[in-house]
Order: C-alpha cells, then sequence, then structure tokens
C-alpha cells in the first residue's frame, strides 16, 4: 500500500514540473519536455491506481499539483505570500493524511491488500 | 461561451477518469485511446474556457467537475469504497484545491 501511495506522489510531484512547463515553455525543447512528464506523470499515476481506488488517487494526484504550483509561485516567482494559501495547503495535508488513513482500513476490512 | 466549455472539459476529465478505470479492468490499447482523448480533449476545452473566463475559476470549477463526478463514477461502476469518511477527505481535499485556485 505504501509503495503506491509514494506513487501518488511521484505522479503529484511530476505535475507540479509540467504545469510550470506547460505555463513558461516558450521553445520546442521545453515543451518536449513537458510533454514528455506529463507522459510519466500519468505512467506513474495509473501504475498506483493497481491498488488505490482511481477517485482517491486522482483527488490526491490533483492536491499536490495545485499545493506544489502554490508553493513555487510563491518561493521561485515571487507570487505574495499569504495566510489564508498556507490555511488551504494545511487543509489540503489533513485531506490527504486523512485519505490515506481510511484507506488503508478499508482495504484492510475488505481483505485486500 | 467560457462556462460551456468549461462543462465540456469538467466532462472530459471524467472520461479520462472512466479510462484510468478501464485500464486498471482491462488494460487494453482501447482503455488507453479512451484516457488519452479524455484529458486532451478536455484540457483543449479548458484552455479554450479561460480565454474568456478567469484561469483560478476556470481551473477550481474544472478540478470540481472532474474530482466529483470521478469519485461518483467511481463507486457507482467500479466498486470504491462508498463510506463517507472516504467521501469527507475527498471533500476536504476539493475545498482546499478550489480555495487555493480562487485565491492565488
Amino acid at each position: 500500500m505504501n509503495r503506491n501511495w509514494a506513487y501518488v506522489a511521484i505522479a503529484g510531484i511530476l505535475e507540479i514540473f509540467w504545469a510550470m512547463g506547460l505555463k513558461y515553455s516558450d521553445n520546442i525543447l521545453a515543451w518536449a519536455a513537458t510533454l514528455f512528464l506529463i507522459y510519466l506523470s500519468f505512467v506513474v499515476l495509473i501504475r498506483a491506481t493497481k491498488e488505490v481506488p482511481v477517485a482517491t488517487a486522482y483527488a490526491v494526484f490533483t492536491g499536490i499539483g495545485t499545493a506544489g504550483t502554490v508553493v513555487i509561485d510563491m518561493i521561485v516567482f515571487g507570487e505574495p505570500f499569504s495566510w489564508t494559501k498556507i490555511f488551504f495547503i494545511l487543509l489540503l495535508l489533513i485531506g490527504v493524511l486523512g485519505l490515506k488513513l481510511v484507506t488503508t482500513e478499508s482495504a484492510n476490512k475488505e481483505g485486500a491488500v | 461561451m467560457g462556462w460551456f466549455f468549461l462543462i465540456i472539459a469538467g466532462a472530459f476529465e471524467i472520461v479520462g477518469v472512466i479510462g484510468m478505470n478501464l485500464i486498471n479492468k482491462y488494460g487494453n490499447l482501447k482503455s488507453y485511446i479512451i484516457l488519452f482523448i479524455g484529458f486532451f480533449l478536455s484540457f483543449g476545452s479548458l484552455a479554450l474556457a479561460m480565454k474568456t473566463l478567469p484561469m483560478g475559476l476556470s481551473y477550481a470549477v474544472w478540478t470540481g467537475i472532474g474530482t466529483v463526478g470521478g469519485t461518483i463514477v467511481g463507486m457507482l461502476f467500479y466498486k470504491e469504497p462508498k463510506d463517507w469518511k472516504r467521501i469527507s477527505f475527498i471533500g476536504i481535499i476539493l475545498a482546499s484545491v478550489i480555495g487555493l485556485k480562487l485565491t492565488s
């Protein structure tokens, strides 16, 4: 189970990079790299859904991508810092961790891995 | 017209998520084609929607339709767990994503 959650996290982190790619690519090489990252993130995400329910994995994937993009925008690209953003990021972490906990529970109940 | 494209984008995102379910179940070429077409048309329509609607709003609505739709489809057709704790946590993630997109 943990390995598959690691895959979801990796897919989400790759999403942060391709989301930046979609925003900042200005030459053919950057676009090619962006497309490759999109491909790679989906390969890893699909691998994760062998054990984690698809909708669960997809929600976490989108969440990591969004939060990561907001953090990178603040740290690297000088977007303004705000406590509202930090609040939503913490809320998101609660959602992801909670979802991970109850997913393991329900999988055990059904006798799955 | 922006809202029309946005709803189409959300609908195709659900198609993409269905593709993901199909890949798990059958793993055949058809499943991969459904996934690809779903997300391709979804991103395309989202880009069109963003021409007239604000980016944060568009992305928030798009994610909302896709996540809620994907969860419902998963529970109805792919035997995903229906317990309220799972649904609540998906709801919390969704609320955070929408909040981040609307405030950034």
